[in-house]
């Protein structure tokens, strides 16, 4: 059986941290997104601010939205 | 429907999988962490996703269970209620500023027969019997990021600053009990706080349980602003 996320990984740059705990995210395609951190790294006391380069999982039902799922060193 | 369409399976030890056709849909996780408490996440599209998964890892995992969540994400907060977690307490996320001229504090001298310890300097044996002393559950993982005040061949207080770029993160400052209330705490984030701002960093990030009055009172003192906060759930 297949495990592969139904959503696509993408490289992206933060542009901006808005108020809900969403993060408008810059794809290496130019798209944006509107993305929230995942589970994962919010248990891990991760930040994620504007400028970091972070890797996104795309929404299978929505393209315009994503889960920011890791964020790389600077 | 599409309920009817996902699998929920555990994949590995605290790891499960939500699957719609083949692909995953939704995952959820858990940590121990160094106190021995258990925390969980999950990662779903949709609220239904995230019941299913919910469903499936609390049928197994042992209670109590715990999770944070960003105040501010109310539809992640209201599916945790959801599934019968309940707030346990809340930590306040402030950005501090390290220009003395904004924080008012001095040049960071210790109480009279202490002396402070530098970044890199502090003994990893004299930390350790200090997180002891203030039942800390914290690992000593890398001394380095420590400083401290002395008083004769022991630690009195500590400071634990975690070098993030662009924005370090003051992670845990203690003093033991039987010297609070005697400038130790500020006399550390004195000294840090220049060090860093000497070096060119505007403001640091530190994390404080609303509960604890005293450390947010010192960091509300030391012009601190209240950015987000985190909620620790807990379903008993």
């Amino acid at each position: 059986m297949s495990r592969t996320p139904k959503g696509i990984e993408m490289e992206g740059t933060v542009v901006e941290a808005l108020r809900n705990a969403m993060f408008r995210v810059e794809l290496a395609n130019g798209h944006r997104v509107l993305a929230h951190i995942s589970g994962k790294i919010r248990k891990n006391y991760i930040k994620v601010l504007p400028e970091d380069r972070v890797l996104v999982e795309v929404s299978p039902y929505d393209l315009a939205r994503g889960r920011i799922v890791f964020r790389y060193r600077a | 429907m599409k309920q009817s369409t996902i699998e929920v399976v555990r994949v590995a030890a605290g790891h499960w999988h939500a699957l719609e056709d083949d692909g995953v849909v939704g995952r959820g996780h858990t940590t121990y962490r160094p106190d021995g408490r258990l925390f969980v996440s999950i990662d779903a599209w949709h609220g239904t996703t995230f019941d299913l998964v919910a469903r499936a890892m609390l049928a197994s995992l042992p209670r109590p269970l715990h999770t944070l969540v960003d105040e501010a994400d109310r539809e992640l907060t209201a599916q945790w209620h959801r599934v019968g977690f309940v707030p346990a307490r809340r930590e306040w996320e402030y950005v501090v500023p390290t220009d003395p001229a904004h924080t008012s504090l001095g040049p960071g001298r210790p109480p009279r027969a202490t002396t402070i310890v530098a970044r890199g300097r502090a003994e990893p044996d004299r930390l350790k019997a200090l997180l002891r002393a203030i039942d800390e559950p914290t690992l000593l993982r890398d001394p380095s990021r420590y400083a401290a005040v002395a008083w004769r061949d022991e630690y009195l207080g500590l400071l634990r600053l975690a070098p993030v770029p662009r924005r370090p993160v003051v992670g845990l400052v203690a003093v033991r009990p039987d010297v609070r209330r005697r400038g130790i705490a500020r006399a550390l984030l004195a000294h840090v706080l220049g060090d860093l701002h000497d070096a060119g960093t505007r403001d640091v990030s530190a994390t404080v349980d609303e509960a604890n009055l005293p450390a947010v009172a010192l960091v509300e003192a030391v012009g601190g602003r209240r950015g987000t906060s985190q909620l620790e759930l807990v379903l008993a």
